[in-house]
């Protein structure tokens, strides 16, 4: 009996998907929010900008989603 | 043994649904919970609006009605101050307001308790939320990016007119040419980044407040809870974001195209769509400060 047969690969891969496809917006969300947060240390008036940095935010969230809808393809 | 526990495990999990289910047909039609769901949240929103409308007056009431006039209100000044002239600005608001209060609506009404497994018909949930449902984020998308178009190609002033917006240069030159054809293409896109993102946070919303409530067992209610709070935030988010990201879409070709109209002295006074959501005022001012 082989490794693949004993355990379910699919579930491993949709695992790996998951974790690995989230790692990058949580870095991307990350750098965004720490970004503003400076912006807006340095220059309270660029607080106004918070609109747009959720659009940002939007913007790189959409991979990690995309990662995670993938992992339906897998069987 | 490994995959007869995984198989037991994967058997009882919670019921998770990413694909809409039929609930009953019209002629050769077949109607989905999520459209029927659809329906249900467009005649009540048109019903909420319309009473809104009808009880309006100076004097500020409290209740839902503040609730929706700040809404409005707060995408009424956003569309408005997207454009550089306030007036072509003012003819789009409707429709935003209107994208805005339909999208947070349907996100919403989403979360109430019993949408999804609890009603029923035949061995199919008889309502879902209808932004969970891929067809009904891209009718959204599709409506709106053809709205976006048609306007843009408007404002534009024709329809070559428009097109002359993704080249640079003159689209003889080859490399400008493929530049604004890739343009053109990243532009057809938008479409599916739009209806995507939408489908997908609200779907993974449903389907975490699922696991959560299953892995609760008899306190499903005190794990769905934070996660149901969650998704009320972001339902709300993506509500504004949709909006948000169409409107600029439209105010950068509607910009854009009152740019050419004056290219003289756009040399020198030149703004560029960065400082959008801002009055071009406040933001000469900031400098000047």
């Amino acid at each position: 009996m082989t490794f693949a047969d004993a355990i379910n690969t699919a579930v491993i891969g949709k695992g790996l998907m998951i974790g690995l496809g989230f790692i990058g917006p949580a870095i991307g969300i990350g750098l965004i929010g720490g970004n503003y947060l400076k912006a807006v240390g340095r220059n309270p008036e660029a607080a106004k900008f918070f609109g747009q940095a959720l659009v940002f935010v939007a913007i790189v969230e959409l991979f990690g989603l995309l990662a995670f809808a993938s992992t339906f393809i897998v069987k | 043994m490994f995959t007869a526990l995984l198989g037991r495990l994967a058997d009882s999990g919670p019921a998770i649904h990413v694909a809409p289910l039929d609930v009953f047909h019209i002629g050769g039609l077949t109607i989905t919970n999520s459209i029927l769901y659809g329906w249900i949240t467009a005649v009540l929103l048109s019903a909420l609006l319309i009473w809104v409308t009808r009880n309006v007056s100076v004097r500020p009431k409290g209740g839902v009605m503040q609730f929706v006039e700040a809404g409005a209100d707060f995408i009424t000044s956003l569309v408005e101050n997207a454009f550089d002239d306030r007036k072509v600005g003012r003819k789009y608001v409707p429709f935003f307001v209107t994208l805005f209060f339909f999208i947070l609506l349907n996100n919403w009404f989403g979360l109430i308790p019993g949408v999804g497994e609890a009603f029923r018909s035949g061995d199919h949930p008889l309502l879902r939320p209808f932004t969970a449902d891929l067809n009904g984020t891209l009718a959204i998308g599709i409506v709106t990016m053809i709205y976006v178009y048609a306007a843009s190609v408007r404002e534009s002033g024709g329809v070559v007119n428009y097109f002359k917006h993704f080249f640079i240069g003159s689209p003889l030159n080859p490399l400008y040419l493929i530049i604004g054809l890739l343009e053109m293409l990243t532009d057809l896109t938008r479409v599916f980044s739009l209806s995507l993102r939408l489908f997908l946070n609200v779907t993974i919303g449903e389907i975490v407040i699922g696991v959560f409530s299953y892995l609760g067992h008899v306190v499903a209610p005190v794990t769905a809870l934070p996660f149901t709070l969650v998704e009320l935030f972001i339902g709300a988010l993506q509500a504004y974001i949709f909006t948000v990201l169409s409107l600029m879409y439209l105010a950068i070709a509607v910009n854009h195209a009152s740019e050419h109209a004056h290219e003289d002295h756009s040399l020198t006074g030149y703004e560029p769509s960065e400082t959008m959501g801002q009055d071009p005022g406040q933001v000469g001012e900031a400098r000047g400060a």
